[in-house]
């Protein structure tokens, strides 16, 4: 069994460490940018901080009609426009290093994504979540670049105000630091008051969701009945619900606001007013009264501190959610090439896979001869779609090895193996732009004709005919049903096939005629090699060269379908398989 | 700002005319916070000039309490404000909801095989949401600077006219430039959304199928066409980061030159007659009110209109549009459940024809053409076809061969492209309106939350009486699963039910249904073979005329006649008949009866041409 890096001891060792690599990696993503930022950052909240002072003095200067007034002005003029200028360049700066970063963390998920075994993805993470941590995730994470090197100058203008404000006039700084705790404290009160209408209120718009998705599922039935209408109202019922709880959000929202709204005001008005009474005693310019007001007014911008941090936390629990999707082992592989002139003969020496603590493949040994096709049967849950997964390498086996001519997969050379391999399954998920291009998607893009042949042979060839713009449809916008979608899966493989196909239960949507035909094309019209098939009808059985019969993750049996069939419990297998049985995926 | 602005503007205006007074109630509430900013410029030149520099404290910490006065009531004019913003957002959100819920069922009934779309949550929940903040933080803030604005210029005015001279042109250059930077930066906001969204679908597929890529070793191709994707949303993204500069630049030249300009004009000022005080209120205005504002302006406006714009654009364009207009722009279509009526047009013999029930109707196809697209071929080609009032007709062919096509035109829901179907002497046309004479069960059967006897009486418009609601519970098989649900005022939660009980549920509403006409499609496919036969049965045992597509050819003994589809062929007869005639039926029978199987040979599938 090839070594790969467990998982757990990655985890053990360090909680933080997948966090810190994610976040200090999209630092040195861009360090100059983020560099730049922060000093341009921390140039303009410098500026931001002298200018009220310059600015007063140059008021005091003009009121007095004193010297010097010509040089004050010429610093003024500097400062507001280097503020300007900076902040464009932090804007600038600090947007391009963000798109960067998050760029830059999508590119690492993609790409480790594509390295993984699908099952290990699978089984950790839904298709939801995944996407989240991909999109919103590495956006959040994204932004720590800009936010940290932008962190310091959040703190040096509020930090600078205070310390402007209490070398202006001590005593305003004390009155401004003194009615800060007071005011936030009265207006807590104010704004006090709470309500679950926000739980309320999604629920009403889950509710609608609800009813509105199970209205579009029987859409046939309702355009047969003709009740759109009355679906419409019964959809819609819940809508004055979500309403009455939307106008108690904004009732609760506007309550919070306000509350914050005035606290700057007031805090500014109190400074003036003691700023006044020093006036009038000749303890302070007009001009220091002018940046008193304006620094009160800059330290209040504490708060952007705390929002910048929010950010940062933010980003955190986002790098740890991409961390933890990074942390996840890349699949091993060698680079062995498989035997040129090799026909396809798989085995399997005690294979055992282990699925949620239990062994859900125990030991199996299986030959398939090169060339030929082994039917695998078994009740649901017996292990068959799991011995699909490991013959083609989805799955590792936790002991035991898998030869494909000879050569363990785990060595052989990946890209070679995937050309060689094929599946195809009951659910397909199909990419590609168009219908053609769905059938055409793999390591290489087949010719035109290639890709008809494979959909004739998969019974595919006569819907896609029926279809608007034929093979060129969009895929998004066709109606195709489980059994088209099957058929396309199935031409997918075909389109590709190398010396192992594995069909995963790929018929089972098909009616008896074309399962007939497919298997027909599968013997003549495909590329010759071994096939594996994991059936449910008893047909495809009798068609195969061997039928593997599964049980309880061991194999039961090997031998062809006919000696097989004397066996009542054989017989059992096909009881109750009448193409639409439910099955739990191993 | 290009074409979805200009398309959303009337129906934006439409909107805020029907709710004139909730906009000037938001208004006069407002009114309160520009009197809040009038006096805290106001206030500290009169305080300072009749207050703190000739001495009268008293007087400058009465101007002062008057200003915090101002900020107080400003504050809670705010609740006021709030009720006006729901009263304008929340009609928002609900319209919005109305409109998506009526697009996608028009959509989904009028293409049925295309309704399962799961974006239509993320529009019902997402994006209304989106759109719903969006507009709320629009509202709050251009309010918000039209009225601090307001209160700033008549501080202005009233302090010394000549304020306005110095003031004024810089802040309308920086308005000006930062209106010319909305709609580039408005385009790139679109193409970065539109970027994101794209990522996320194409996420969203890798996610979803990450086992299909792996096994068909497309592992380099996707993550090659990820990475474009990725590259595409960063440069919008970038491109973003320079409009925001540029921003940045407007904001300067609207909300810092002004404050340079008065100092440098001041000394010219001063000798104007303008007091000291007068200079220090205009600081505050520019510095404090102004400044702020259009901060908040800027960077709202940049962002939120243009999410705005995207998702209104999104979530109020496309085909359909409320039924209620369409329903009238329709021609009225002909009352479904009078007498039957014979079309005008029509050449066929004015007879006086029986009323549906309870026989059942015929059923005539005559030399049906169809096909789902002007480039696509027929999937029904020349179909001559008579179901005979209360017959039994069973279909069967392959796959994608046109049996829920054939349900589909007899129920109304196609139109066929040559040929004619007539129901009961009718003509049968697409998007006739509800006809109760008829009914579809498909394969998907539709449960949707309530109780159970409102999911059976679906179908009849009159309700039904206990009795009858358990005669065919019973007949179909369903009176097991409504002793288990709790009986039939048991609220039914439809994700819980198996595929197999959904349909015994759907099958039991059409058995309950006046319906002299129905149609089965695939209606039995998950349940158990003698399941399906007990169903069958209970329908073969009811009045009126059946048609049922098979999905097992089992089904196709029960029937009085079958119809083989093969693509270019209809064959129709009975059983024994078919067997002679038919060798696809042949086939068919054969690989339905064990002990005909024969490993690979001597069936005959493909000896039939397909499809041309």
């Amino acid at each position: 069994m090839p070594r790969t890096p467990g998982p757990p001891s990655a985890a053990r060792r360090r909680p933080d460490a997948g966090v810190r690599s994610v976040l200090t990696g999209a630092f040195r993503h861009s360090p100059a940018r983020a560099t730049a930022a922060c000093l341009f950052s921390v140039l303009s909240a410098a500026s931001a901080v002298a200018l009220p002072a310059v600015l007063g003095h140059t008021l005091d200067l003009v009121l007095g009609v004193r010297p010097g007034l010509h040089g004050a002005l010429a610093l003024c003029a500097a400062l507001l426009v280097a503020e300007v200028f900076l902040d464009a360049l932090v804007a600038l700066t600090g947007g391009v290093t963000t798109a960067r970063s998050t760029a830059w963390l999508r590119r690492r998920g993609i790409n480790h994504l594509m390295s993984l075994a699908p099952h290990r993805v699978v089984d950790r993470f839904t298709p939801g979540d995944l996407v989240t941590r991909l999109t919103g995730n590495a956006a959040d994470a994204g932004t720590a670049p800009t936010t940290a090197a932008t962190g310091l100058a959040a703190l040096v203008t509020p930090v600078g105000s205070l310390i402007a404000l209490a070398l202006t006039d001590i005593w305003l700084a004390a009155v401004f630091l003194a009615g800060l705790p007071l005011l936030t404290r009265l207006l807590r009160v104010f704004a006090r008051g709470s309500s679950d209408s926000v739980r309320r209120y999604q629920h009403a718009q889950a509710d609608i969701a609800t009813r509105l998705v199970e209205a579009l599922g029987g859409a046939r039935t309702i355009a047969a009945a003709g009740t759109a209408e009355r679906e419409r109202a019964r959809v819609l019922a819940p809508l004055p619900e979500l309403g009455a709880q939307g106008r108690q959000m904004w009732q609760v929202y506007g309550r919070a606001v306000v509350g914050s709204s005035i606290l700057v005001p007031l805090l500014t008005t109190s400074v003036l007013a003691v700023g006044g009474l020093r006036l009038a005693y000749g303890g302070l310019s007009v001009g220091e009264l002018l940046a008193a007001s304006r620094y009160a007014a800059l330290t209040a911008g504490l708060g952007g501190v705390m929002g910048q941090l929010n950010t940062l936390v933010r980003s955190r629990a986002a790098a740890h959610r991409i961390g933890e999707l990074l942390a996840l082992p890349a699949a091993a592989h060698g680079s062995r090439p498989l035997p040129a002139d090799g026909c396809g003969r798989l085995e399997l020496q005690g294979v055992t896979v282990v699925r949620g603590g239990a062994p859900a493949l125990r030991g199996i040994d299986l030959v398939v001869p090169g060339g030929t096709i082994m039917a695998v049967v078994g009740h649901s849950g017996s292990g068959k779609s799991l011995l699909a997964a490991v013959a083609g390498r989805l799955t590792e086996p936790d002991s035991g090895q898998v030869l494909l001519d000879g050569v363990p997969l785990g060595e052989a050379d990946p890209s070679q193996l995937r050309r060689e391999i094929g599946y195809a399954f009951e659910r397909p998920a199909l990419f590609g732009a168009t219908v053609g291009a769905a059938i055409g998607f793999g390591p290489y893009e087949p010719p035109a004709h290639a890709i008809e042949a494979a959909a004739r042979a998969a019974g595919a060839d006569s819907f896609v005919r029926l279809l608007p713009d034929g093979y060129r449809t969009p895929l998004a916008g066709s109606p195709l049903s489980g059994g088209e979608v099957q058929r396309l899966g199935l031409a997918r493989a075909f389109a590709h096939a190398g010396r192992l196909l594995i069909l995963d239960d790929a018929t089972s949507s098909l009616d008896s005629v074309t399962e007939l035909h497919v298997s027909r094309a599968l013997m003549h019209d495909v590329r010759t090699g071994s096939r594996l098939l994991i059936a449910h009808r008893v047909s495809s059985a009798a068609r195969a060269d061997l039928v593997a019969w599964m049980e309880n993750g061991r194999l039961r049996a090997v031998a062809p379908h006919d000696r097989l069939w004397a066996d009542a419990d054989y017989r059992a297998v096909f009881a109750h398989t009448d193409g639409s049985d439910s099955r739990t995926a191993a | 700002m290009t074409t979805p602005t200009a398309r959303l503007q009337p129906r934006a205006m439409r909107f805020l005319r029907r709710r004139t007074r909730v906009v000037l109630l938001l208004a006069g509430w407002s009114l309160l916070e520009s009197a809040h900013t009038f006096l805290s410029g106001y206030g500290v030149a009169k305080a300072l000039d009749q207050g703190f520099l000739t001495g009268d404290t008293g007087v400058g910490l009465a101007w002062l309490a008057v200003s915090a006065l101002a900020v107080v009531a400003g504050g809670l004019a705010g609740r006021g404000v709030f009720r006006g913003l729901a009263d304008l957002v929340e009609p928002l959100r609900d319209s919005l909801i109305r409109q998506v819920v009526s697009r996608s069922l028009t959509q989904a009934v009028a293409h049925p095989a295309r309704a399962a779309d799961s974006a239509v949550v993320s529009r019902l929940t997402n994006q209304t949401e989106i759109a719903r903040d969006s507009f709320a933080g629009l509202v709050l803030v251009a309010r918000s600077f039209v009225f601090t604005a307001v209160g700033a210029v008549l501080g202005l005015l009233s302090l010394a006219p000549l304020l306005l001279l110095i003031v004024m042109p810089p802040l309308a250059a920086g308005l000006l430039l930062f209106l010319a930077t909305l709609r580039p930066m408005a385009a790139r906001q679109r193409a970065f959304l539109q970027a994101d969204e794209d990522l996320s679908t194409q996420f969203g597929t890798v996610a979803e199928g990450l086992r299909d890529v792996v096994a068909c070793g497309a592992q380099q191709p996707t993550a090659e066409r990820a990475h474009g994707l990725i590259e595409d949303e960063a440069r919008a993204a970038r491109q973003l980061a320079g409009w925001a500069a540029v921003r940045c630049l407007a904001l300067g030249l609207a909300g810092q030159l002004p404050i340079l300009l008065l100092l440098v004009t001041a000394p010219w000022l001063l000798r104007q007659g303008l007091t000291a005080g007068v200079v220090l209120g205009a600081l505050t205005y520019l510095t404090q009110s102004l400044l702020p504002a259009l901060h908040t302006l800027m960077n709202a406006l940049g962002s939120a209109g243009t999410r705005l714009l995207v998702v209104l654009a999104r979530l109020t364009t496309g085909p359909a549009q409320d039924p209620e207009a369409t329903a009238t722009a329709e021609p009225t279509p002909t009352a479904p459940d009078t007498a039957p009526l014979v079309a005008a047009t029509s050449l066929a013999p004015v007879s006086p024809l029986v009323p549906a029930a309870p026989v059942g109707p015929r059923v005539e196809l005559r030399a049906v053409t169809f096909a789902y697209g002007p480039a696509a071929q027929p999937v029904l080609h020349d179909l001559d076809l008579t179901v005979e009032p209360g017959e039994h007709l069973v279909v069967v062919g392959p796959s994608g061969i046109g049996k829920s096509t054939l349900t589909a035109l007899v129920a109304g829901l196609l139109e066929p492209a040559h040929g004619e179907i007539r129901v009961a002497g009718r003509p049968v046309r697409a998007g006739s309106g509800p006809s109760l004479p008829r009914i579809l069960i498909p394969q998907q059967a539709y449960v949707f939350s309530g109780t159970l006897r409102e999911n059976l009486s679906y179908l009849c418009p009159d309700g039904a009486p206990t009795s009858a609601l358990q005669t065919s519970s019973d007949a179909v098989g369903l009176g097991q699963l409504v002793c288990r649900l709790g009986g039939l005022d048991a609220q039914l939660d439809p994700i819980t039910l198996s595929q197999g009980e959904r349909q015994l549920i759907a099958l039991a509403r059409a058995h309950l249904s006046p319906a002299s006409l129905v149609l089965l499609d695939e209606a039995t496919c998950h349940l158990d073979p003698a399941a399906e036969m007990r169903a069958e049965r209970a329908f073969a045992e009811r009045p009126g005329t059946l048609i049922v597509v098979a999905h097992r050819i089992t089904s196709a003994r029960r029937a009085d006649r079958i119809l083989v589809l093969d693509g270019a062929r209809a064959t129709c007869g009975t059983h024994d008949e078919l067997l002679g005639r038919s060798a696809l039926y042949r086939d068919l029978a054969g690989s339905w009866q064990p002990g005909t199987l024969e490993r690979g040979a001597g069936l005959s599938a493909k000896s039939h041409p397909r499809g041309g």
